[in-house]
């Protein structure tokens, strides 16, 4: 009665293919200079041989170190902060107009402060990240904290619940969904900033090699790496929002 | 004592406390001697950087160039975004065909474009200027595909019974149904480029612009040249977004106190 | 699906009176397909209303109300049987019909005067008048004054006076209400009535109203129509002799209304035969 529907991903197969078709095609012409275009065969090749040497993993690694580390630092102050924000008048009348102020600020334009005041070794990489990270979740926890309606806090104070309890079993489980929303995008600005920072200045990870590829004309490197930060950011993105659906499921269930 | 919480100035008072005593912690630091001395430069300083840039016409420059980057990208990239969801909302075959291709692009950091922009069009106004319209054209895409594909039936029910074409279904109802959506991505556009533009401009290094002063200025060691440039950038930021904030209160005055 | 189409015994189109707008629905069946089972709303719907004439229909939810109007108004168009307007099959919208529903369905982002004129975009009527005749439709609403506000900035009935005055702009010969007072409280209901009735004598085109009040229904309509549940079926055609305008107090209305309760519920309810006779008209 019905005709077999045509699978979903044979569409959306398609354009990526054709892409990759007319590039290497076009590679194959010759006319233009390697510098400016590899044939996808050519960027294969380079990241497997990558990969074997070794070579392609130690930058990952370095940047993926600098990547966990510094968003544990900055989602862990993050979340202090908007909490205490939240929580506290004094604290928001002391301290909110200065946050406010200082989120004007795009994270980026950090880079040349730190880089002054701290150089440009690992403890400059990881406290850039670390900021990227501390604004969207010291955001999203208070939005989140200040969300809780205020009935839960009266009800806990007419039981006369104590802190410890009240934090664990109203307040977190309240704010948990939000929070995590902040977190899955302080974790994808920070990428984005941990790369952009090993452009600038960094002897090792992902966006030094692109960087490095770059100066040596190693245009089949720069795609390599393109294509690295692509899937990592993919995962990250991904990975956050699995976690953020298995740790809300009981919102609907 | 939380009576002082409730008084406009008290509170302006209390705030003003931790920034006072941070510039005292700082102004310390910069007598301090040393190494030190180098990053924390005294206060003062800051302010005649200040008014040597801002006198000798550099900043002024500076900050016409990042922003008319800024605007031309959001335009570019806005318009292109904007654009593109509306297409790929209303017609499922050009959904189906550049939906994936388009969301496999997105997952690259933004600035991670950059190496193979640079070889491709080198570090100049053209480079810095495709990654600011790509800044802008994500977020108008997404926010735009979601705000036509969200609108109600019930609207598009009134449309046919009084026998709308396909053009005044798309300007009468569509569009301004879909607005309010596709002016949050307007605004996430704006947010975005106004980083890629600074991003850009460090990282590239080359022209005019706050981003180039202040990668020129630390290579130059020059904190107070970065300081100022970093405090009008927060400034132009605050402005350019309470502008279009404006601009948005006026388009969707429609939706009344509840928007 | 079954729509096999057969002969319907619908008798020829009558002679042109003097007023168009006469409705004929003739073995009228829609089914709705759920987890791939037929599941009927409406069956063997037969009703003709003679140009002019308010028609009130009522009934429990679930008996198809909503459906029937939807399929009368053009919106869909997946039955079998027959509608007609003055002779011609229903197949599509037409500015012929207009309907008011529950929801004013006003677009926000227009002010009431671009959304009573939207209805005329696609009219032959010649721009220059189109002004005119929308003021006129704002005037018969009562709601001169307000052609520049936003509809977020209009109450309750005042916004469905404008849905009222954006149906009729068109001059529809066939007016259809679906619950058009539902969403409003019980003191605006009342007064909306009132205005709909002097809407109508004003007017006088054809119209037919989906409630489940029925007082309003008796208060309306030349005819009640009580329809029952599960699938969606004419019971009861009940007739109000009265002439227009009417007085909500009328023992008439009072006696039909508990007829139709006992109808509709098996017994009329006490609490509606305490509050209808104390019931004061502003």
């Amino acid at each position: 009665m019905m005709a077999r529907p045509i699978p979903a991903f044979i569409p959306a197969l398609a354009p990526p293919l054709l892409l990759i078709g007319a590039w290497q095609a076009a590679s194959a012409t010759g006319l233009f200079p390697a510098q400016v275009l590899v044939p996808p065969s050519e960027v294969m090749r380079t990241l497997a041989s990558l990969a074997v040497n070794g070579e392609l993993s130690a930058h990952l690694g370095q940047s993926l170190f600098r990547l966990v580390f510094g968003f544990a630092i900055g989602a862990t102050a993050g979340l202090a902060f908007g909490a205490a924000l939240a929580l506290s008048k004094w604290i928001e009348a002391l301290f909110s107009p200065l946050f406010l102020a200082v989120r004007q600020v795009p994270v980026l334009a950090f880079v040349p402060v730190l880089v002054l005041l701290l150089g440009i070794e690992e403890g400059f990489k990881i406290t850039i990240v670390a900021v990227a990270a501390f604004f969207p979740v010291a955001l999203a926890t208070f939005d989140g904290v200040r969300g809780v309606p205020k009935a839960w806090f009266e009800v806990a104070r007419v039981y006369r619940t104590p802190l410890v309890p009240f934090v664990a079993r109203i307040l977190v489980p309240a704010t948990v969904p939000p929070v995590l929303t902040g977190l899955r995008i302080a974790l994808t600005r920070a990428w984005l900033v941990l790369v952009a920072a090993e452009l600038l200045a960094a002897d090792s990870g992902i966006g030094q090699m692109m960087e490095m590829g770059r100066q040596m004309f190693r245009i089949d490197v720069v795609l390599a790496g393109v294509i690295v930060s692509g899937l990592i950011g993919f995962a990250l993105d991904r990975g956050a929002k699995w976690i953020e659906r298995r740790a809300t499921r009981w919102r609907t269930a | 004592m939380s009576m002082l919480l409730k008084r406009p100035p008290a509170r302006i008072a209390i705030g003003l406390v931790v920034p006072v005593l941070i510039l005292f912690w700082w102004q310390a630091q910069s007598q301090a001697g040393g190494a030190r001395a180098l990053a924390f430069v005294p206060l003062g300083s800051v302010a005649t950087a200040f008014a040597e840039l801002a006198g000798s016409g550099q900043l002024l420059d500076d900050a016409l160039a990042t922003l008319s980057r800024a605007v031309t990208g959001l335009l570019l990239g806005g318009i292109a975004g904007v654009t593109l969801g509306v297409v790929m909302a209303t017609s499922r075959l050009v959904d189906r065909l550049v939906g994936p291709l388009y969301h496999a692009i997105r997952q690259v950091p933004l600035l991670g474009w950059l190496p193979l922009i640079g070889l491709w069009l080198g570090n100049g106004d053209g480079a810095k200027l495709l990654i600011v319209s790509l800044a802008a054209f994500y977020p108008t895409v997404l926010n735009s595909y979601e705000g036509i594909t969200h609108v109600e039936k019930r609207y598009l029910d009134v449309g046919r019974i009084y026998g709308f074409t396909s053009v005044q279904r798309f300007r009468l109802i569509l569009l301004p149904a879909a607005l309010p959506l596709i002016l949050t991505g307007v605004t996430q556009a704006l947010a975005f480029a106004w980083i890629a533009t600074i991003g850009t401009e460090i990282l590239l290094g080359s022209g005019s612009g706050l981003g180039a002063a202040m990668g020129l200025a630390q290579a130059q060691q020059r904190m107070d040249v970065i300081l100022v440039a970093i405090l009008v950038t927060a400034l132009l930021g605050f402005t350019l977004n309470d502008l279009f904030a404006r601009l948005r209160g006026h388009l969707l005055r429609w939706q009344g106190a509840s928007a | 699906m079954t729509a096999q189409s057969r002969i319907s015994p619908t008798p020829p189109p009558a002679a042109p009176r003097s007023a168009s707008g006469a409705l004929t629905i003739s073995s009228l069946s829609k089914s709705f397909t759920i987890d791939g089972k037929p599941l009927p709303v409406l069956d063997g719907i037969d009703l003709t209303l003679r140009p002019g004439e308010f028609v009130s229909i009522v009934g429990a939810s679930g008996c198809g109300k909503s459906t029937l109007l939807r399929l009368i108004v053009g919106l869909d168009t997946d039955y079998s049987g027959e509608i007609r307007l003055d002779g011609q099959r229903i197949a599509t919208t037409s500015l012929d019909r207009g309907i008011v529903f529950q929801d004013h369905r006003l677009f926000p982002w227009m002010t009431l005067e671009e959304n009573v004129g939207l209805a005329l975009l696609n009219t032959d009527i010649p721009k220059d008048r189109r002004a005119q005749i929308v003021a006129d439709h704002i005037a018969l609403v009562n709601l001169s004054g307000f052609e520049k506000a936003y509809p977020h900035q209009l109450s309750g009935g005042m916004a469905q006076r404008a849905a009222i005055a954006r149906a009729l702009v068109t001059e529809p010969k066939l007016l259809l209400l679906d619950e058009p007072l539902g969403a409003l409280d019980a003191l605006t209901r009342v007064h909306v009535q009132k205005e709909l009735q002097r809407i109508w004598m004003a007017q006088r085109s054809t119209m037919l109203m989906v409630t489940h009040d029925v007082e309003e229904a008796l208060y309306l309509g030349d005819r009640v129509i009580v329809m029952s549940p599960n699938p969606g079926r004419i019971r009861r055609i009940v007739e109000v002799d009265l002439p227009h305008p009417r007085d909500r107090s009328s023992p008439v209305l009072h006696r039909l209304r508990d007829e139709i309760l006992t109808e509709l519920t098996g017994a009329p309810d006490p609490a509606n035969l305490v509050r209808f006779p104390g019931t004061e008209e502003r």
